[in-house]
């Protein structure tokens, strides 16, 4: 297991320790855990788009068997405050908060919308009452479109606004109107993404107890957050935190959707609380599909100016992004463009560069972050449009990234956009990538192919991905929450280690990964290592994990910890064995004198006399060895790779086989390669999901129409191709051990990629692609298109 | 995604399972696989009094052939068909479609009667029955009867069974001498329900001269549809391509589709000329390879 034999887990191809576990389907999700007397809810949602609830009859379901309550809107308007992003104006000015009731008392504004909660005995007999709560709509015309949201006579989602804009920003840095002045070519598009989900295997769920003689409440929910749920439940029940317990058990994927408190977690306590009983709701997987969190869904108009070696002068771009009904806490529901915006000059040096963003209330379900935010659609931009300056130019798309990519020495590099990006390799990583795909073979067999009447495409992907945002940054986006982490380390009299983490791994594996960096500085074995996560009232105040924020910030924190206990560890063995401090190391369970490999005292020995034998210690030395660090990480840690897709289109159908798929990834220094590849190969599926499948579609009067997963498309292990990886290491200078994070990135580039192989396939007919899901009938109309306006691109 | 409360029987004979559905009137319906129409209850879509459960009925389940005739028990799994030799010796096309239900946990479960039962347009069993003028046998309480499945399909998830009746058995004629067939499905996902799908039938004789052809659209109408029309132009044909345009203009000419989110309802007019095409290629190269070998 150990690397090259130098006993360093660091690197390591270290198993993981979560898999047996997972795979004997052992793992206990919320929905494993039954109580006593447990009540279970089914809410009452919304059908229509956009309507006002005239009247509830809920006197038919109550007086049902088995039923406890039917509780609406009106009922907790006092009790329960409504979820609400309240952003430091200082720094975000421009921002229209919303209230997000946990029941609607007045307004529906989405199809899945929360009118009423039923709960009775079992699941069952919930969704029976619910069918006979009897609500009353007088339904308005919904806002089911973007644009249209923007036109004067657009109905209001939030009357209180004024319009439907919850957000818009404009800036410009740099001389863009100089750059296009000077420009050789100019290339503009309108690009679409579309309205994706995060669509984990283990949907939301939660249940809550009440312990009616402390009044404490334990809540247990499928969430990346447990700590900030737990303030969130504090604040918006109005109860002491402290005497909340959050409890995430193991959680069957989250990708950034559960990273956000939600209205039915808030209802569910509430519900415990009042009824002095357990109270479990599981999402089925239509209401996950209509009424959890959509995500990225955008329209991206951009303008790239170019000099005629290729080189980028500079870029206009409007972002304008779908957020739903509501806002999601605590990012808020406008961060995708903004996010898209702050990213998307990528791995390139770009002079110059104005936008705007703007983000507008639709009668949809709310956007909340998944896996990658905004950078995919940046990058679909970016990489597009860089293909289409290649093309314009008669330049290999490979050469005009080549040209303007930071290259190694230029790091760190500062961004137009003021991010440091620290280290890197992004012409490496492209040149690799190109070479596992066999670039030149590759066009050649292209060449013979159309030929023959097929036709093959290779498209690049390549992107930074900002990883682990550090509190300033939180704190510049206005946005109050921290970006440091916590753990607390303790090491038991046998010289065992239970470290506490505030993290939340849903899939990640955290617990092997921590156990790796641990077992290194401790010098004890990986077995030896406990890992506990996903309970407020065992774990220090953290963050969660989303942001590919884990690896930095938690294996920061858990480092750090090791390190202050390894040192106490090694300062107090000097005294007792008379060796210097610096002349001993800890290595397999022992301290051990570095001059001459000599085994000193074993560190169960040393634990035990710290821990059960203190009149022993030297005086100025307290007993116990227990320790926690709160780790700040550098503002933003940046990764970076190459995204290859190599696919066949068919010109008759629009259908789009991928052929091979090839990342080339640099996230520092790996900590466990068969994770980050775990990591790689999940990212890109869900990427492929974005470029090839998932849409959640609404008609023009915001009726939904992917309500399963017959209609919602996620792309099953028989569409994903095995991913060719290649890997880099860069460290950063500035994290522990140069650790990056990595566990967005496979999620970013996809579409890119493989827009940029769909087009280059159909390079003979001048296709515009623009769009994502590229579904065969698209495909096929990007075709058709092609053919009766030629010569457009 | 929980059903409404139903009352559950699973009878031991088909004779009982019939005395059930009499009683049971409008309100009561038979479980097969369950693949189909267990989600619809999950979902609401559909409710019942009473569910008369078949899947102890082995008398049910079997492949026997007659001659020119297979016989397949209604309650026979799609898998059963997809790997049997019987049936892959006798009918090829079968088998071929059988592999293109659903996915393998699915085709454990699911069966040949539910499929043809369920109606859905876009599924193979329909579309094959279709093409191959199979023979539905239905029985009830005090009869019994057979219907061409031409016949027994009248709309997207309807057929001409009586609430009181069970689908027993369907018959597929055994493959002619010089029999060669084509199968194409457009779907988005491998093991998803056909945007479009196409089934042909073909006797050549030694010179490759199409003799009977049959033809079936699948997913582009609201029932499978066999389009008799394709049959003089491909008849007395041997395969050119122009003779496939026409038949494949014919096709997309005959359905009338209705459009969802995998695909509009021009875009699968569309289609089932593509495939149209495809099919009757397939079919007329499997008479060169044959004559090859
Ligand atoms: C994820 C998924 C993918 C699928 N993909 C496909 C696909 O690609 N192609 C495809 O064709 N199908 C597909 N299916 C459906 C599957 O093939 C079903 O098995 C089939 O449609 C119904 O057969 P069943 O035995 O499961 O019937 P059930 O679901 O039990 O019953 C369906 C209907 O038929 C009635 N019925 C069943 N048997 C009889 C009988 N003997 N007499 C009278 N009435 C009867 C029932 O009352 C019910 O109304 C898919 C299903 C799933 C869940």
């Amino acid at each position: 297991m150990s690397r090259e034999g130098t006993g360093k887990m660091l690197g390591a191809q270290v198993r993981r320790v979560e898999d047996p576990r997972v795979l004997l389907g052992k793992t206990q999700y919320v929905d494993d855990l039954v109580l006593p007397d447990m009540l279970a809810v089914a809410f009452v949602r919304s059908p229509y788009a956009h309507a006002k609830i005239t009247k509830i009859d809920v006197q038919a379901a109550l007086t049902k068997p088995g039923v406890a309550c039917v509780l609406t809107g009106k009922d907790i308007l006092e009790t329960i405050k409504p979820l609400r992003v309240e952003f430091d104006t200082q720094k975000v000015p421009f921002h229209k908060s919303c209230n997000w009731h946990v029941l609607t008392p007045d307004k529906v504004r989405f199809v899945g919308d929360l009118v009423a909660a039923v709960v009775a005995t079992d699941r069952y007999t919930a969704e029976d009452a619910a069918e006979l709560v009897e609500v009353d709509y007088e339904p308005f015309e919904a806002v089911a479109d973007m644009e249209s949201a923007l036109l004067a006579d657009a109905p209001l989602v939030h009357e209180e606004w004024g319009d439907n804009v919850m957000e818009r920003l404009e800036a410009q840095i740099g001389e863009v109107g100089k750059a296009f002045q000077e420009a050789d070519c100019v290339v503009s598009e309108r690009f679409v993404t579309g309205r994706h989900m995060a669509s984990p295997l283990e949907t939301r769920g939660c249940v809550a107890q009440f312990d009616v003689a402390t009044e404490a409440l334990t809540v247990w929910s499928s969430t990346q957050v447990p700590h900030t749920l737990r303030a969130s439940l504090a604040t918006l029940l109005d109860l002491a935190e402290h005497r909340i317990r959050v409890i995430s058990p193991d959680v069957g994927g989250g990708f950034g959707l559960k990273a956000h408190p939600f209205p039915e977690e808030v209802v569910v306590t509430y519900l415990a609380r009042a009824l002095r009983k357990p109270v479990k709701w599981i999402e089925d997987r239509r209401e996950h599909l209509s009424a959890s969190l959509q995500a990225k869904h955008q329209i991206v108009t951009a303008e790239m100016a170019l000099k005629s070696d290729g080189s980028v002068l500079g870029l206009k771009a409007r972002f304008l992004s779908d957020a739903g009904g509501y806002s999601s806490y605590p990012w808020s529901s406008a961060f995708e463009p903004k996010h898209a915006a702050g990213t998307i000059t990528g791995p390139y040096k770009i002079p110059a560069f104005s936008f705007e963003t703007c983000t507008v209330a639709t009668n949809k379900a709310s956007i909340g972050v998944y896996r990658g935010v905004g950078i995919p659609i940046a990058a679909l931009t970016m990489e597009r449009l860089l293909d289409m300056g290649a093309q314009k130019l008669d330049l290999d798309p490979a050469e005009i990234r080549l040209r303007n990519m930071i290259r190694k020495e230029e790091h760190p590099y500062t961004t137009l956009m003021g991010a440091e990006i620290e280290s890197g390799s992004h012409q490496a990583s492209l040149q690799q990538a190109l070479d596992i795909l066999g670039y030149d073979d590759f066009r050649a067999e292209q060449q013979k192919a159309r030929q023959n009447g097929r036709y093959l495409g290779v498209g690049i992907g390549s992107y930074v991905e900002g990883t682990a945002h550090n509190s300033a940054v939180f704190d510049s986006f206005g946005v109050k929450i921290g970006g440091y982490e916590s753990a607390t380390l303790r090491i038991d009299e046998s010289g065992k280690v239970t470290v506490f983490v505030g993290t939340h791994s849903h899939g990640q594996g955290h617990h092997t990964v921590y156990a790796q960096l641990i077992a290194d500085t401790l010098g004890v074995a990986l077995e030896d290592v406990a890992v506990v996560q996903g309970d407020t009232q065992a774990t220090p105040r953290g963050w969660g994990t989303w942001a590919s924020r884990s690896a930095v910030t938690g294996g920061g924190a858990v480092t750090s910890a090791a390190q202050k206990l390894r040192d106490k560890l090694l300062r107090i063995a000097a005294r007792l064995t008379e060796v210097p401090a610096d002349d001993l190391e800890l290595v397999q369970g022992a301290v051990q004198r570095k001059t001459g490999a000599v085994r000193l005292l074993s560190i169960p020995e040393l634990a035990h006399r710290i821990i059960a034998q203190p009149t022993s210690l030297p005086p100025d030395e307290e007993p116990g060895l227990d320790v926690t660090v709160a780790y700040e990480p550098p503002p933003i840690t940046h990764s970076n790779a190459t995204h290859v897709a190599a696919l066949e289109v068919d010109i008759e159908t629009g259908q789009v086989q991928l052929l091979r798929y090839i990342v080339v990834e640099d996230c520092g220094t790996i900590i466990n390669p068969i994770i980050v590849n775990g990591q790689i190969q999940g990212g890109v599926a869900q990427g492929i999901g974005s470029a090839l499948y998932e849409q959640a579609v609404y008609d023009d009067a915001g009726q939904f129409l992917t309500g399963t997963l017959m209609d919602y498309l996620i792309p099953t292990a028989a569409d994903v191709p095995q991913v060719e990886i290649g890997h880099i290491e860069t460290p950063s200078p500035y994290t522990l051990h140069g650790i990056k994070g990595m566990g967005e990135g496979g999620a970013i580039a996809p579409p890119a990629a493989i827009a940029n192989a769909v087009a280059d396939a159909l390079s003979p007919f001048g296709v515009r692609v623009n769009e994502v899901p590229l579904t065969p009938e698209r495909v096929l109309s990007m075709l058709d298109r092609a053919q009766t306006n030629p010569g457009t691109e | 995604m929980k059903p409404a409360p139903f009352k559950y029987a699973r009878p031991d004979s088909v004779d009982e399972a019939l005395a059930l559905l009499q009683a049971g009137g409008d309100e009561a319906k038979v479980l097969a696989g369950g693949q189909s129409f267990v989600p619809l209850l999950n979902l609401r879509m559909a409710s019942v009094e009473s569910i008369v459960d078949l899947n102890r009925l082995d008398d049910l389940a079997y492949i026997k052939r007659d001659n020119d005739t297979l016989r397949i028990g209604a309650m026979t799994r799609h898998r059963q068909i997809e790997v049997s030799d019987e049936i892959r010796a006798a009918q090829p096309l079968l088998c071929r479609a059988a592999a293109e239900v659903g996915h393998l946990a699915i085709r454990n479960r699911g069966t040949i009667g539910g499929s043809l039962v369920h109606a859905d347009p876009a599924a193979e069993w329909p579309l094959v029955a279709a093409v191959l003028d199979a023979q539905c046998v239905l029985r009830s309480q005090d009869n019994s009867r057979t219907i061409a499945a031409r016949e027994f399909f009248l709309a997207p998830l309807m057929t001409a069974i009586e609430p009181n009746e069970i689908l027993c058995e369907v018959r597929f004629p055994v493959a002619p001498v010089g029999a060669v067939w084509g199968f194409q499905e457009l779907c988005r996902r491998p093991g998803d329900f056909a945007i479009v799908a196409i089934a042909c039938q073909l006797t050549l004789d030694d010179g490759g001269t199409c003799s009977t052809a049959s033809l079936a659209v699948g997913g582009a109408h609201s029932t499978p549809l066999h389009v008799a029309e394709v049959e003089p132009i491909i008849s007395g044909s041997q395969g050119e391509a122009a003779v496939m345009t026409a038949a494949a203009e014919k096709a997309a000419a005959a359905v009338d589709p209705s459009g969802d989110v995998h695909g509009s309802a021009d875009y699968r007019r569309r289609m089932v000329k593509v495939l149209t095409q495809r099919a009757l290629k397939e079919a007329w190269a499997q008479k060169r390879k044959r004559a090859l070998q």
